[in-house]
């Protein structure tokens, strides 16, 4: 709210970021947005008020499994695992997220002027 | 974890929650301190990309799924401290809903109770009513030459039951009949039927030449036993037949049908108990003997409607003169008290009273929306406080939608004793059969429920946007809630109005003849098997006799006597394309006489005339409107009119404008005649003398000696049941529409009390102040009376055979309610308006 972000992400698309960033292993919340933060370059920064009933819904469909533990400075955090369930969702999505990229891509390199 | 672990587990996810969020606080500041903020700064820095931490909180909430539960509990609760905070409020809500759901509830339980619940007999879902049908025939009953062949051939009905309805029996030497209902003997086992003591029919009745034997209800056990148990194996004398007392049907027994009657007898000895009658032996027996039947297990009802029409098409070969062309059995569950087939012509009595019900239901509704419109205002600070907290629409608007929700269940829960109580008078009134009860069953639960739900939820609804939506202008929604207050009680005072009004013209005007001293006497010689023959001389002998009794004026015979016959025949013919229905009657020559109709063209009947007919003053005005019908052909028959006499309303008592067309009676009328006397004084001092003359003659015969007033008053009792119905519904529309109007105005008063205290202070005249205030109520007002008027006068025409001669349209109905209603609006208008005029004019501008 304070920091916009660089781009409106679309519907549904955090959740896919969110499910390829836990894919990697067992991660918590803070370290979810950094990880998109830096990956992106600093173009995506992921709100905390978006970041967290994502988590919250995702674990409530089964696709994460969450666990407190200690971090690297000894603190007691919460860390997300993806399930079995969590890893086809994201096969699916990221599959279908592709799919979408190129078409849209194609249509978009469609020189104008010209029709087919 | 499913939801219900979620739920039980909310203070550990909460916990949760907040470290979850914390943690991730307190990592972004040390991260940023690291970066080589100060402490303080990098709070302030975190705090602001935050955000709102408890609406992250809440969307997390939200989308872990539960939240709606936890959160309606929530809302549960506070609604709760929100009713209990305005009592005033709350109760005069709970009434409005009660009243109105209560009157719907009471009339869905009465449905129920007729026509939904099943009767209390062994296996109800396979006992079946069987009917015969033909595209030109509707009756009731079948030949018992046909019942007797479906007995035994049909495989689809594991058993067959008969039952016929009787005229009422003397018992013993009674001045009071008992009624009696002839069963096959293998009613009581098949209905599963208990004795209160003694036996009931079984197979030892299968035999016609078995000891004559019979079965008392409960209720006249009871009633004209005084519950002796002695009784049983004793003999009583019915219809002069002794028959032996075998036992008493316990008091919860339900017979099928509507039927109800005092005394069972077997059905095979029913030409001892009824002399002369063959109502088994003649397939042409025109009796109703009506068919009943279990269906067999696992059989469908049209499979075995199937089969019937199947055995119907052979038995057409043994009696080609008893089987209709085309004929066809229906099948319709047997184990309810009503079926409301209604065949076409039949009033919609469902429609019309399920409509004046949500009538009643409408205007409770429009009035708790008013109720809860004024309220808000009241609580406009409140929403707005919890909207400037962050609220959103939604969650506010689900709020108050279960103080809503609440208002109607506990609406609901005090209309289901009320309807209890008064479900409970009507059955005591009405003498229903004992296994009717008034405890409401899951239906009646579900249905109440239901209404409390929709209730709430309709009528909740557009007040709580507007709240929702914080608009200020609300009059729009008032002025439709008294708009439709107003209609509706418009609708059911006019209705009220009405039948008062028809059921005080039946009693105070002329009906066209002279019912008040005049005797009828059936004699039941159909019933008897008397021939023609027999009976003409039977009528003859009884007519001499009763002439030479003192106090006797006039004698006469009538096929249908008026107001006591028990079955109305019509006719009808069609006078250039318009159909005119005429309720034919077959009398001898001193009718109109005996009855008081006066002549007014030609003669009346001269003695054993044949070939013609007298016709009401009606009749022969809608047949030759401008012709003399004194020697006209009538119809295509020989018959030539030879009289014209005064209409009388005797077969329909609330049609002035009935047609009725006179016979003189042919060979095969004498049996079914009655006899009609007119007495000089009071007639019922001839009862003995008829009695002992009519013994004398024949002493198989028991005639049925009925004063015409007794079937005067009994079909006027019918209307002012109905008038008393409506008049009560009418009050409970009139409460609720005071108590919604009153608030109304309050509340209109109270959004104006500024207003009004400056024009009060700069000395106003308060007849302006009171005319400025209720302006905008006086259309809606209008409305409602023209809207209201407009459904009665649709309405009415429905209700035309109900008016007993009152025009549908009847000015002083429709201009009394209207009076009635303005008056009472007005009153309730006035009261907080009254209130506002001794308000402390300087203490009001002082608080604003």
């Amino acid at each position: 709210m304070t920091t916009p972000s660089k781009f409106d992400l679309p519907q549904g698309t955090l959740d896919l970021l969110i499910l390829r960033v836990v894919a990697l292993g067992s991660i918590h919340g803070y370290a979810i947005a950094q990880q998109i933060q830096l990956i992106s370059k600093e173009a995506l920064q992921v709100q905390q008020g978006s970041l967290y009933p994502a988590l919250h819904r995702l674990e409530n469909k089964n696709f994460l499994v969450a666990e407190w533990g200690p971090t690297e400075t000894g603190r007691e955090a919460k860390f997300y695992r993806l399930t079995a369930k969590g890893r086809t969702q994201l096969r699916a999505e990221t599959e279908s997220w592709e799919r979408l990229t190129e078409i849209v891509a194609m249509i978009l390199r469609q020189p104008l002027g010209e029709r087919l | 974890m499913n939801w219900f672990q979620r739920l039980s587990k909310t203070g550990r996810m909460e916990k949760d929650l907040d470290a979850e969020l914390r943690f991730h606080f307190e990592t972004q500041v040390a991260d940023k301190i690291q970066a080589g903020l100060s402490e303080a700064e990098a709070r302030r820095a975190t705090r602001l990309e935050f955000g709102g931490l408890d609406q992250i909180k809440q969307d997390c909430r939200e989308s872990r799924g539960t939240l709606w539960l936890v959160s309606i509990l929530q809302d549960l609760r506070f609604g709760a401290r929100i009713l209990a905070k305005s009592p005033g409020f709350s109760v005069t809500a709970i009434v409005v809903l009660a009243l109105g759901i209560g009157v719907c509830t009471l009339a869905f339980s009465l449905y129920n109770i007729a026509a939904l619940q099943s009767l209390p007999v062994h296996d109800p879902a396979t006992v079946v009513r069987i009917q015969r049908r033909s595209p030109e025939n509707i009756t009731p009953g079948l030949p018992y030459a046909s019942i007797a062949y479906y007995r035994d051939n049909a495989k689809s009905l594991s058993a067959v039951m008969e039952t016929m309805g009787s005229a009422p029996l003397v018992l013993n030497q009674d001045e009071q009949r008992v009624s009696a209902t002839f069963v096959s003997s293998n009613y009581f086992s098949e209905l599963g039927a208990a004795a209160a003591s003694g036996r009931l029919f079984d197979a030892a009745q299968d035999d016609a030449a078995s000891a004559p034997a019979c079965v008392l209800s409960y209720r006249l056990w009871q009633r004209r036993f005084d519950g002796d148990p002695s009784i049983v194996g004793r003999a009583i004398r019915l219809g002069g037949r002794p028959a032996t007392v075998i036992g008493v049907a316990s008091e919860a027994f339900a017979s099928l049908g509507t039927d109800d009657p005092d005394i069972w007898l077997p059905l095979l000895q029913h030409s001892y108990f009824v002399e002369g009658s063959k109502p088994l032996a003649d397939p042409k027996f025109e009796g109703l003997i009506a068919m009943w039947g279990r269906l067999a297990p696992g059989v469908s009802r049209s499979s075995a409607e199937q089969e019937l029409l199947s055995l119907t098409n052979q038995l057409r070969k043994i009696y080609p003169t008893v089987i209709w062309d085309h004929e066809y059995i229906v099948i319709t569950p047997g184990a309810h008290f009503l079926s409301f087939e209604g065949g076409p012509g039949a009033p919609p009595v469902l429609p019309l009273v399920a409509l004046l019900v949500f009538l009643i239901l409408a205007i409770a509704c429009a009035n708790l929306g008013g109720l809860l419109l004024a309220r808000g205002a009241g609580r406009q600070r409140e929403i707005q406080l919890r909207f400037d907290l962050g609220a959103r629409k939604l969650r506010v608007f689900r709020q108050l939608l279960t103080e809503n929700l609440l208002l109607g269940s506990l609406g609901s829960i005090a209309a289901l004793p009320l309807s209890y109580a008064v479900l409970r008078l009507v059955l005591v009134y009405s003498n229903a059969p004992a296994w009717m009860s008034a405890m409401p069953d899951w239906r009646v639960f579900l249905f109440t429920v239901t209404m409390g739900f929709f209730a709430a939820l309709l009528f909740g609804l557009l007040p709580t946007l507007q709240m929702v939506r914080r608009k200020k202008n609300r009059s729009l929604w008032h002025q439709f809630v008294v708009c439709a207050q107003v209609g509706a009680s418009c609708v059911l005072l006019i209705l009220a109005g009405l039948l008062v009004r028809a059921t005080l013209h039946t009693l105070y005007s002329d009906p066209g003849f002279g019912y008040e001293q005049v005797l009828s006497i059936d004699p039941g010689m159909s019933e008897h098997g008397f021939a023609s023959v027999q009976a003409q001389t039977y009528l003859d002998q009884l007519q001499s006799r009763l002439r030479a009794v003192p106090g006797v004026t006039f004698v006469a015979i009538a096929r249908v006597p008026p107001l006591v016959n028990t079955m109305i025949m019509m006719t009808s013919i069609d006078v250039a394309g318009r159909r005119i229905m005429i309720y034919p009657n077959w009398v001898g020559p001193d009718f109109f006489q005996t009855m008081r109709i006066p002549l007014l063209r030609g003669h009346y009947f001269h003695n054993g005339e044949k070939n013609a007919v007298i016709l009401s003053e009606s009749l022969a005005r809608k047949r030759w409107p401008s012709e003399d019908p004194i020697g006209k052909k009538w119809e295509k028959s020989n018959d030539v009119v030879v009289g014209v006499v005064g209409n009388t309303r005797a077969m329909e008592l609330n049609n002035t404008d009935a047609t009725e067309i006179y016979y003189p009676p042919t060979a095969d009328d004498f049996p079914a005649m009655a006899v009609l006397v007119r007495a000089a004084g009071d007639p019922n001092t001839l009862t003995p003398t008829i009695k002992a003359i009519a013994g004398s003659i024949d002493t198989g015969l028991y005639p049925t000696i009925t004063p015409l007033t007794a079937g005067f008053r009994k079909s006027v009792s019918q209307v002012e049941q109905i008038a008393t119905i409506v008049s009560l519904l009418g009050s409970v529309a009139i409460f609720l529409a005071v108590v919604g109007l009153l608030g109304l105005v309050s509340y209109a008063v109270s959004q104006r009390t500024r207003e009004i205290a400056i024009r009060l202070a700069l000395g106003a005249n308060r007849m302006e102040i009171f005319t400025a205030v209720l302006r905008r109520f006086a259309w809606p007002v209008l409305l409602g009376l023209v809207a209201g008027v407009a459904i009665t006068a649709g309405l009415s025409q429905i209700l035309r055979r109900a008016l007993y001669g009152i025009s549908g349209l009847d000015p002083i109905s429709y201009m009394g309610a209207m009076a009635i209603l303005i008056a009472i609006l007005a009153a309730a208008a006035l009261l907080p308006i009254r209130r506002a005029f001794q308000l402390d004019i300087a203490r009001t501008l002082h608080f604003e």
